[in-house]
C-alpha cells in the first residue's frame, strides 16, 4: 500500500517536475539560479535585474509550449483510456470515433480556403472533429440503440470517409506553400505553440478531462458491456453518450492546436494499466499524469535533438513504440 | 409469509414483424426458484429481458414488487433485480473484487465511486459464493465456473430481491454446475431470494423441488407458456412430447431416507410423418 502511494506521488508531480526542468533546455541557456526570480517576474511588483530575454523565453515560449504538450499528452491519454473502457477494447484509441481525421480535414480546408495557417484552422479543425464524432454516432444509433460494434463500425466507416476527402485536399493543394502546411499540421508539432493556443485548446481540453475524471469509476461498469451495465443500474446509453462527449472534447481540444498526433492515446492507458491495473477509477487520473509527462518528454527531445525540428507525431510513435515493447516484457503485460 | 415478487399479465414482444411472446402472463413468489424451460429459439431469454427491463413490452404489463415496471429508474431497479448473464463476456483483467463491487453501481452517483460500506458488502458477497480467498486475482484468470460464481456475487452484491439467471450452467462441468446449483439453494433457503432460471435442463428444476426449495417451472413453447406447475406434476413424458416433440422417461428413486431423486432422461427423437413439432 505504501508502496502504491510512493508511485502515486511520483506520477502525479511527475508533470509538473517535467514542466520545470522543460523550461531550462533549449538553444539559449537559462542559468538554473536565475529560475525563481524569472518565475516570480510576472507576479511581483517591483522589477528585479532579470534580463527581458530570460522572461520572454521561460514565460512567451517555452511554459505555454510545456503546459500545452501536457494538456495535449492527458487529453488524448484519458480519451483513449475512456474509449478502451466503454467499447471494452483495449485497441482503440482517442480517435476512434472520427475526431482526428475529422479535425485533419477541417484543418486541410481552412489551409485551403484561406491559403494560410490562419486561426480559421482551429475553429475548422474543432467543428469538423465535433462533425466526425456525431456522424458516428448517428450511424451507431441505426438501431436506436448504440451497440458498441456498430459504434466503433461508425467510427470506421467515417474516419477513412474524412481521410479519404483529407487526402483529396492534398491532392488539389498548392504544392509550394499549401501542401506543406497541411502535411506539416497533419503531423502534428508544438512549433508554433503560443499563449493563444492555450487559449483556445485549453478550455474544450480541461473541461473534457475534468468530466471524464468525474464519471471515472462509472467507466468500470460501462465497461461490462450494454446489457450488464444497465441491470446493474445505469442508464448505460445515456452515460456512453456522456463519456464520448468528453472524450471528444478534449481529444478535439488536443488536435485543433497541435495536430494529430497518434500512439498517445493507445499506448499511455496501457502503460498505465501495467502499473496500477484496470480499475478506471485509479487509472483515469494515472492515465492523464502519464499523457502529460510522456508529451513533454518527446515536445523536448522534438525540439533539441536535431537543429531544426521533428514533427512530433513521428517521434510519439518512435520512442512509444519501443519503450512500451520495453513495458510489455518487464510486466508480462499486465495479466492480458 | 409469501408475496408476489414479480407479476406479468399477458405480455406481448415483437422483434419487428416477427412476434416472440404472445401474451404470456405469470408470476413469481417471494423466495421460489422459478424455471424456465424450452426448445431453443423459444423466447425464453426475451422473456427474461422484458422482466429486465432491456426490452420494452408491445402489449400487457410487468410488475415487480408489484410497481409496474416502467416507473423504475434503472438504479430503482436494480436494487430489486439482479442478473446472472448466460455467459460474461470478459474485457480487461479486472480483479474480482473490483467486478463484485461494481454490484454497488446503484448506490453511487454519476460523480462518486463505491464507499467503504460498499466494500464491505462486495466482500461479503465474495464469501457467500466461497470466494474471498481469490479477491485480489484476475478475473480473466480463473475457471469459467468460477466466473460464474463471481456473477452471481456481483448479483448479491446488489442486495436484490430477485436473480435472474439466463442458462447459468451452459459452459459448466459436472462439479460446477452443482456448485451453481447449491449456491442457488443456499441463497433462496438463507435470503428469501426469488430465482427465475431460464436452463436447458429440465432436472435442474427436480433439484431444487427435491431439496425442499419452493419450485415451479413453466414449459415454454411456440411463444407462450404451455403448463406452469411444480416440476413433479409437470414434468413428465407426455408434456415433454409436447415441448420438445422427443420420446423421454421420468425415473423416481428413493435414494436414501430422507431424499427422493427424480430425473427425466431423454430416450429419442419422435420422427413420425405429420408430427412436424419443432
Amino acid at each position: 500500500m505504501a508502496k502504491r502511494r510512493l508511485l502515486y506521488l511520483i506520477v502525479y508531480t511527475l508533470p509538473f517536475v517535467l514542466i520545470f526542468c522543460t523550461l531550462l533546455i533549449g538553444r539559449y541557456p537559462i542559468p538554473l539560479a536565475k529560475m525563481p526570480e524569472i518565475l516570480l517576474h510576472p507576479f511581483v511588483a517591483e522589477k528585479t535585474a532579470v534580463p527581458d530575454v530570460y522572461t520572454t523565453i521561460v514565460w512567451d515560449i517555452r511554459m505555454p509550449r510545456a503546459i500545452l504538450a501536457a494538456l495535449v499528452g492527458g487529453a488524448l491519454a484519458v480519451s483513449g483510456a475512456t474509449f478502451q473502457g466503454i467499447f471494452r477494447n483495449p485497441l482503440v484509441n482517442s480517435g476512434m470515433l472520427g475526431v482526428s481525421s475529422g479535425a485533419g480535414f477541417g484543418a486541410a480546408l481552412a489551409i485551403l480556403l484561406f491559403n494560410r495557417f490562419s486561426p480559421q484552422v482551429y475553429v475548422f479543425a474543432l467543428a469538423f472533429g465535433g462533425i466526425a464524432v456525431f456522424l458516428s454516432y448517428l450511424v451507431g444509433r441505426i438501431y436506436n440503440t448504440t451497440p458498441t460494434v456498430m459504434l466503433i463500425l461508425g467510427g470506421v466507416v467515417i474516419s477513412s470517409i474524412f481521410s479519404a476527402a483529407t487526402s483529396y485536399l492534398k491532392y488539389v493543394a498548392d504544392p509550394t506553400n499549401q501542401l506543406p502546411a497541411i502535411t506539416f499540421w497533419l503531423m502534428g508539432s508544438f512549433a508554433s505553440a503560443s499563449r493563444h493556443d492555450l487559449v483556445i485548446g485549453l478550455p474544450p481540453m480541461l473541461i473534457g478531462i475534468t468530466g471524464m475524471v468525474l464519471i471515472r469509476w462509472r467507466i468500470n461498469v460501462l465497461s461490462m458491456g450494454d446489457r450488464e451495465a444497465q441491470t446493474l443500474g445505469i442508464n448505460a446509453n445515456f452515460e456512453k453518450l456522456l463519456a464520448i462527449a468528453f472524450a471528444t472534447l478534449s481529444t478535439a481540444g488536443a488536435v485543433c492546436v497541435s495536430g494529430t498526433i497518434g500512439w498517445v492515446g493507445l499506448i499511455i492507458p496501457h502503460v498505465g494499466r501495467m502499473l496500477v491495473g484496470n480499475d478506471n477509477k485509479v487509472l483515469i487520473p494515472i492515465s492523464t499524469a502519464l499523457g502529460a509527462s510522456f508529451l513533454i518528454i518527446v515536445d523536448n527531445i522534438a525540439r533539441t535533438i536535431t537543429s531544426g525540428e521533428i514533427p512530433i507525431g513521428i517521434l510519439t510513435s518512435l520512442v512509444g513504440g519501443p519503450f512500451f515493447i520495453y513495458l510489455l516484457k518487464k510486466t508480462k503485460g499486465g495479466n492480458w | 409469509m409469501s408475496s408476489i415478487a414479480i407479476e406479468a399479465k399477458s405480455i406481448s414482444f415483437a422483434y419487428g414483424a416477427k412476434p416472440v411472446l404472445s401474451e404470456v402472463s405469470f408470476y413469481v413468489m417471494q423466495g421460489e426458484v422459478f424455471c424456465v424451460v424450452g426448445p431453443n429459439g423459444c423466447g425464453k431469454t426475451t422473456l427474461l429481458d422484458c422482466i429486465l427491463g432491456l426490452l420494452k413490452v408491445d402489449q400487457g404489463e410487468v410488475r415487480v414488487d408489484h410497481i409496474p415496471l416502467k416507473n423504475y429508474k434503472p438504479w430503482q431497479l436494480a436494487r430489486k433485480i439482479a442478473y446472472v448473464p448466460q455467459i460474461h463476456q470478459r474485457s480487461f483483467p479486472y480483479t474480482i473484487k473490483e467486478i463484485v463491487l461494481m454490484g454497488r453501481a446503484h448506490h453511487t452517483t454519476l460523480f462518486t465511486a463505491p464507499t467503504a460500506e460498499d466494500r464491505a458488502i462486495a466482500l461479503e458477497a465474495l464469501e457467500m459464493v466461497g470466494l474471498a480467498d481469490l479477491a485480489e486475482q484476475p478475473y480473466t484468470q480463473i475457471s469459467g465456473g468460477q466466473c460464474q460464481l463471481v456473477m452471481i456475487a456481483r448479483a448479491l452484491a446488489q442486495q436484490p430481491k430477485i436473480i435472474i439467471m439466463d442458462e447459468p450452467t451452459a459452459h459448466l462441468d459436472f462439479k460446477n454446475e452443482l456448485l451453481l446449483l447449491e449456491t442457488v439453494v443456499d441463497l433462496v433457503r438463507k435470503n428469501g431470494i426469488s430465482v427465475v432460471m431460464a436452463t436447458h435442463f429440465p432436472n435442474h428444476a427436480f433439484y431444487y423441488e427435491s431439496n425442499g426449495i419452493p419450485t415451479r417451472i413453466a414449459l415454454m413453447s411456440d411463444r407462450r407458456f404451455a403448463e406452469v406447475g411444480r416440476p413433479c406434476e409437470v414434468l413428465h413424458e407426455e408434456n415433454i412430447r409436447r415441448i420438445y416433440g422427443i420420446n423421454s422417461k421420468v425415473l423416481d428413486c428413493q435414494f436414501d431416507q430422507h431424499q427422493r431423486l427424480r430425473q427425466i432422461v431423454p430416450l429419442s427423437i419422435i420422427r413420425e410423418s405429420g408430427r412436424d413439432k419443432q
